[in-house]
């Protein structure tokens, strides 16, 4: 592979990675999010293939391979599952309006770039580069799950927040070892699987999985 | 004695003319004998302003009997850089007197009216003729002086006027504290109080730092940046309109005279953070007061925020000019600072326009509230023309000043160095809000335009509005041909520009990068049209003119010739929308023109709403009356000054109990000093 | 032949170009349009057929309409000057006048703010109604415009389109790069905004709660409406066209050369063509977006153009 074509690819999946971020902010529907995450997720796992590649690591190749699996299949599928399990279909009301998200998320990449300018030192290669990207993601993970009331929704900015960490563990350490990687996966997805189970309780006892009800616990 | 010293005692001498004309000219007389010399006084500043900005030298120089345990005396130094001011100030305070000659009645025209106004006009033009810290602060108080009294001209007639006036004296002296403290802190520091030794003595540390804060809040008060702005939007309103014209086109610039003349004569060279507060004042200042503007339905509030939106613009530049300075990008630092400038003239040129025209509304229909306006451009098509002309100045489009001065300012600003790490990440951010910034001056002024003159008049004012009076005309037709033709020569302002920057005084800083560059930057290029050879740009609007009628002339001809075939035909109803369409209550209000907007705008906004429905006596299906009533509060006033009144407010609930009215309290508290002082003393 | 003489003739080949197909244009999508809701359609040529109507119709004139003539002719003009500023078939632009965007830009605003005051002319409820709509959505769509510039301009250094399209003729691989996709994005959504198509506004009705463009032009007639119909389907011409040269620059004459002008006249107009067909049968699944909702697409295209001058930096 040639050195501007790793750079295009590169920035490619990297920008895939910021678009399905930031276009969370923007959809309702609940189904149009998890196909947002499966996109992002295979977004990713084309990034870590392509660093793999390029560096003709066959390990990193392999957890490409995973990350497919699990975050841009495993995870979409076991979503969208709870998602019909639970009868919930919009996210109706975000606690800031999308507008505003979507502009707080343009001043959350800005506050990315200037805050990775000291990590990253003075002449950082072309995976490096993308390293602000990585930290946009985490951020706009964190806004999604502080704005959103659905616990779907909830969950998809976790994975959301994840992706964005892999990718900058990925781009600064020039790769995570497998068996993290493979730890951190499955126990994104174990996550997952239980706070399905709690959001089908949530159903249950609320008849419907608005996390605001959880305040009513106290007493 | 040099030309320019003749000159400045011209100016002086005329300026005592227009005041003894004032007071000694019998009323029917007096706005024409009053207004005649202090149009005169404008003229002499407007040569002498010329003759500064091409490089004369000359001083005026007076000793001061008040001792202030410096060498006290006051001089008069303009350089190229105040020379320009002075023009500027000079010209619009011509045409400002030129209106009065027509408008000056009443309270405007008494006495102290027309003294007040030469004495402002004086105070104002000789502010950038100040060569040393003593001759500022008195002429700046002279300003302040004179344009209080103006503010509180009709405070017979109207309650807010008398608010206004405190509003603009508080808010005034406020300023002028900052100033005086930061001109001691600079004095101090730099052994002088004379402009050209303070310039040589290279002041720089924390003395520099605490001078530039003091002056910076000083300077932003008087040009009205947010949040010191709230003065702005209430003394503009009140004011009579050719003070308010000058107030709002010369006064405000005077504070981005100071800005300028702060870092780039008196503390050039500057570090980085005070081009990034300079920035940080301006950029939220030029959204806010535009998105005030756009909501508003006072025409002349309207205009007092968008006077705020255009001096953040100006300030932004002058920040950019700072930041690229700092970072060593000179050609960009000199654009962006003769983008300020022209930023300043062509602000300058429209809003005194608008003022005057919005005078002349208010004249003519006794309504200055633009939902009760309307339909004005058959009963006052010359006033009209020229309230046109400064609206597309105001929205920045060709082929006007306000276009070729916009296009400048983008120009330095997509230049911005883009390797440089913190402009980087705020060049998009500041390009983006001067964008919103111009969409929404766009909005604001075809609404200024498009429900004041077309339509329909939607009250009996402007249904019996008339043409105003020869002077009126001849002033706001005069300005609008100036805003036409700075933008067709764009060239002029920015030669001027250029060369104001480069006074001998203006070094280092903004700096050592624009004074060299500013002239290298800014070419006349072939024609009229503006180049910036430093980042390989140019424009020429004439050009672009004579293409655009190139264009349109087939146009032109077709419908010529379709209209000799088939003439326009007058019909008393052509669609009407669905309903009887004479009623004036049909057209769209200024508020229901703003409405999308308000919405979208509306966390930011926080209007308040009142909707109440009346049912009808028979059934609560029908109704009989829908009332909507919606309020928008100046937020930052109402977050930030009602607090800080309030505090005050009790504090002098609290000074009460020391200050009961008892005199024997009274006297206990002068023994009570006197005792202190003598045991101070013995110890 | 000097070369200005020879620019000059060139523009004057490509307002005439754009005047003529302009209208077949709106009748090609019409035409998609049509065919894909299942119905016959009125042929390609139907507009050009309606403009001939409008020409021998006489206009009415309502009591206070003052500017109903000549808004419409200063509309014209605007949009024909923003024909002759784009490099649509060469990168050879006039000397005196160059393409700068923002030059563009407030052309473009130009016309904008005579549709705008046409429809406070008139007087009516409508033509506030949709004059207040307009201005506001122009006034978000400018910061968007202005930052995709922005991002376009970074790599080449300029503000100058022609200069753009050149630099991407000889640098494809820029083409298809994050930051110039992100910004072609945005830019589309911004056109789309400005013209007044589907989903921010849509063109074919006349339902007073949803209109924008119409109701401005309500009050228009003869060949008042006629300059105005034209004028708004050249700006939608003239700016597909732009998008699809920064898009696809292949074609776009830079070596001048009688064959290679006739080239570059039949790449303007298939692609002009695809890409209007392909917003004709986007709009068959589109609905219109509620008018606040509007604000959220533009906000959405905005962090889009914001991203790629962020992207811009990382590819640097």
């Amino acid at each position: 592979m040639t050195d501007a074509g790793f750079t295009q690819v590169l920035g490619s999946c990297a920008g895939v990675l910021i678009l399905t971020a930031v276009l969370q902010l923007w959809r309702r529907s609940l189904s149009g999010s998890v196909t947002l995450l499966a996109l992002q997720g295979a977004a990713l796992s084309a990034l870590i293939g392509t660093i793999g590649v390029a560096a003709a690591d066959p390990e990193l190749i392999g957890v490409a391979v995973l990350v497919l699996a699990i975050k841009a299949v495993a995870i979409p599928i076991v979503l969208g599952r709870t998602a019909a399990a639970t009868g919930a279909r919009r996210e109706d009301a975000p606690r800031i309006n999308p507008t505003a998200a979507l502009l707080l998320s343009a001043v959350l990449t800005t506050v990315a770039y200037l805050a990775s300018r000291p990590i990253l030192g003075a002449a950082p290669d072309a995976a490096q580069r993308a390293v602000p990207v990585g930290i946009a993601v985490v951020l706009i993970g964190f806004l999604l799950l502080l704005t959103r009331r659905q616990a779907i929704s909830q969950l998809i900015g976790f994975v959301v927040l994840d992706n964005g960490i892999a990718m900058i563990a990925l781009l600064t350490a020039g790769g995570v070892p497998l068996v993290v990687e493979l730890g951190v996966s499955l126990d994104v997805l174990l996550v997952v699987l239980i706070l399905r189970v709690l959001t089908g309780r949530l159903k249950h006892v609320f008849g419907a999985t608005d996390l605001d009800d959880l305040t009513e616990l106290h007493d | 004695m040099s030309l320019l010293e003749v000159g400045l005692v011209a100016q002086l001498a005329l300026a005592l003319l227009a005041v003894t004309a004032a007071v000694a000219a019998p009323t029917p007389l007096r706005p024409l004998l009053a207004g005649g010399a202090t149009l005169l006084m404008g003229l002499s500043g407007v040569a002498t302003g010329a003759l500064a900005l091409g490089g004369r030298t000359g001083i005026v120089s007076a000793p001061l009997t008040v001792g202030l345990g410096l060498d006290a005396r006051m001089t008069l130094a303009p350089d190229r850089l105040g020379g320009l001011f002075m023009l500027l100030a000079g010209a619009v305070g011509a045409v400002a007197a030129l209106y009065s000659v027509g408008y000056a009645r009443g309270p405007a025209g008494s006495r102290t009216g027309c003294a007040a106004f030469a004495v402002f006009l004086l105070g104002l033009q000789l502010v950038p003729a100040s060569g040393d810290v003593v001759a500022f602060l008195l002429t700046w108080e002279l300003m302040a002086i004179g344009s209080t009294i103006l503010v509180l001209a009709e405070h017979g007639r109207r309650d807010q006027v008398r608010s206004a006036g405190l509003w603009y004296a508080a808010m005034t002296h406020l300023s002028f504290l900052f100033l005086l403290a930061g001109f001691a802190v600079l004095t101090v520091a730099g052994h002088s109080s004379s402009f050209a030794a303070l310039a040589a003595g290279r002041i720089s540390g924390d003395q520099a730092g605490l001078a530039f804060v003091l002056l910076t809040i000083g300077f932003a008060t008087k040009a009205g940046l947010v949040p010191v702005h709230v003065w702005l939007p209430r003394a503009h309103p009140e004011a009579p309109s050719h003070v308010s014209a000058v107030m709002s086109a010369a006064m405000v610039k005077m504070g981005v005279y100071g800005v300028v003349l702060t870092v780039t004569r008196l503390l050039p060279g500057g570090p980085r953070w005070w081009g990034l507060v300079v920035l940080a004042l301006a950029l939220p200042s030029a959204l806010y007061g535009i998105l005030q503007a756009s909501v508003t339905s006072d025409l002349k509030r309207l205009l007092a925020y968008s006077t705020t939106e255009n001096v953040g613009l100006i300030l932004s530049a002058v920040a950019i000019s700072m930041l690229a300075a700092s970072s060593g990008d000179s050609a960009v630092a000199g654009v962006a600072m003769v983008a300020a400038l022209m930023l300043t003239v062509s602000h300058a040129a429209f809003k005194t326009v608008l003022f005057l025209g919005a005078g002349a509304l208010l004249h003519a229909t006794a309504e200055r509230d633009l939902d009760r306006l309307g339909g004005l451009v058959r009963s006052m098509p010359r006033t009209a023309v020229a309230f046109g002309v400064a609206c597309l100045g105001a929205a920045a489009l060709p082929v006007t000043s306000g276009f070729a001065a916009e296009w400048v300012l983008m120009q330095a600003r997509i230049h911005g160095d883009s390797r440089d790490q913190l402009t980087s990440a705020l060049l998009p951010a500041a390009i983006a809000v001067v964008a919103l910034t111009a969409g929404l001056a766009l909005l604001t002024f075809v609404k200024a335009f498009g429900i004041a003159f077309m339509a329909r008049p939607r009250s009996p004012g402007a249904t019996t509005a008339h043409e105003v009076n020869r002077p009126m005309t001849a002033a706001v037709l005069i300005g609008a041909a100036a805003v036409l033709a700075l933008g067709l020569a764009p060239g002029l302002t920015a030669t001027a520009a250029a060369t104001a920057l480069r006074s001998a005084g203006v070094v280092g800083a903004v700096g050592a990068a624009t004074t060299t560059s500013a002239a290298a930057a800014v070419g006349t290029g072939a024609g009229w049209g503006v180049a910036l050879p430093g980042i390989g740009a140019h424009l020429d609007p004439l050009a672009l003119t004579l293409l655009a009628l190139a264009v349109t002339l087939p146009v032109v001809l077709v419908t010529w010739l379709l209209a000799r075939r088939h003439p326009r035909r007058d019909v008393d109803l052509v669609w009407g929308g669905g309903g009887v369409r004479t009623s004036p209550r049909m057209p769209y209000t200024a508020t229901s023109f703003a409405e999308p907007l308000v919405r979208v705008f509306d966390d930011a906004l926080q209007p308040t709403r009142d909707l109440r429905v009346t049912h009808a006596q028979e059934s609560r299906y029908l109704v009989q009356e829908v009332s909507f009533h919606q309020h928008l509060d100046d937020r930052v006033e109402k977050s930030l000054y009602r607090p800080a009144i309030a505090m005050l407010d009790r504090a002098g609930d609290l000074a009460r109990l020391m200050q009961n009215g008892s005199m024997h309290r009274y006297l206990g508290f002068s023994f009570v000093a006197l005792l202190v002082v003598l045991v101070a003393v013995a110890w | 032949m000097s070369a200005t003489v020879t620019t000059m003739l060139l523009v004057a080949v490509q307002c005439g170009l754009l005047l003529a197909l302009a209208p077949v244009r709106v009748g090609l999508m019409r035409q998609v349009r049509a065919r894909l809701e299942g119905r016959a359609g009125a042929g390609v040529l139907q507009p050009w057929r309606d403009l001939a109507k409008l020409a021998r119709k006489e206009p009415l004139r309502a009591p206070g309409v003052r500017f109903g003539g000549a808004l419409p002719v200063l509309l014209m003009g605007a949009s024909l000057l923003l024909v002759a500023l784009l490099p649509l078939l060469q990168t050879a632009t006039l000397v005196a006048v160059p393409d700068d965007l923002f030059v563009v830009v407030s052309v473009l605003l130009l016309g904008t703010v005579a549709i705008a005051l046409l429809g406070l002319d008139s007087g009516t409820a409508f033509g506030g109604m949709g004059a207040s709509r307009h201005m506001t959505v122009a006034a978000l769509v400018e910061p968007t415009i202005l930052v995709a510039v922005y991002a376009l301009s970074i790599p080449v250094g300029t503000s100058n389109l022609s200069a753009i399209v050149s630099a991407r003729l000889d640098h494809p691989a820029t083409v298809v790069a994050p930051v110039s996709l992100l910004a072609l994005v945005a830019l589309f959504i911004v056109v789309i905004a400005e013209t007044g198509r589907l989903p921010v506004d849509n063109p074919s009705t006349h339902l007073e709660l949803t209109m924008i463009h119409e109701a401005m032009i309500l009050e228009s007639s003869g060949r008042d409406l006629g300059w105005v119909e034209y004028a708004s389907w050249l700006r939608l011409g003239a700016l597909l066209a732009l998008v699809a040269n920064l898009a696809a620059p292949w074609g776009v004459v830079q070596h001048l050369h009688v064959l290679a002008v006739l080239i570059a006249m039949v790449a303007l107009v298939l692609k002009v063509a695809v890409l209007g067909a392909a917003i004709a049968s986007g709009e068959v699944f589109l609905a219109k977006l509620r008018l606040f909702r509007v604000p959220e697409l533009l906000a959405g295209s905005f962090v889009l153009a914001f991203l790629a001058v962020t992207a811009s930096y990382l590819t640097v």
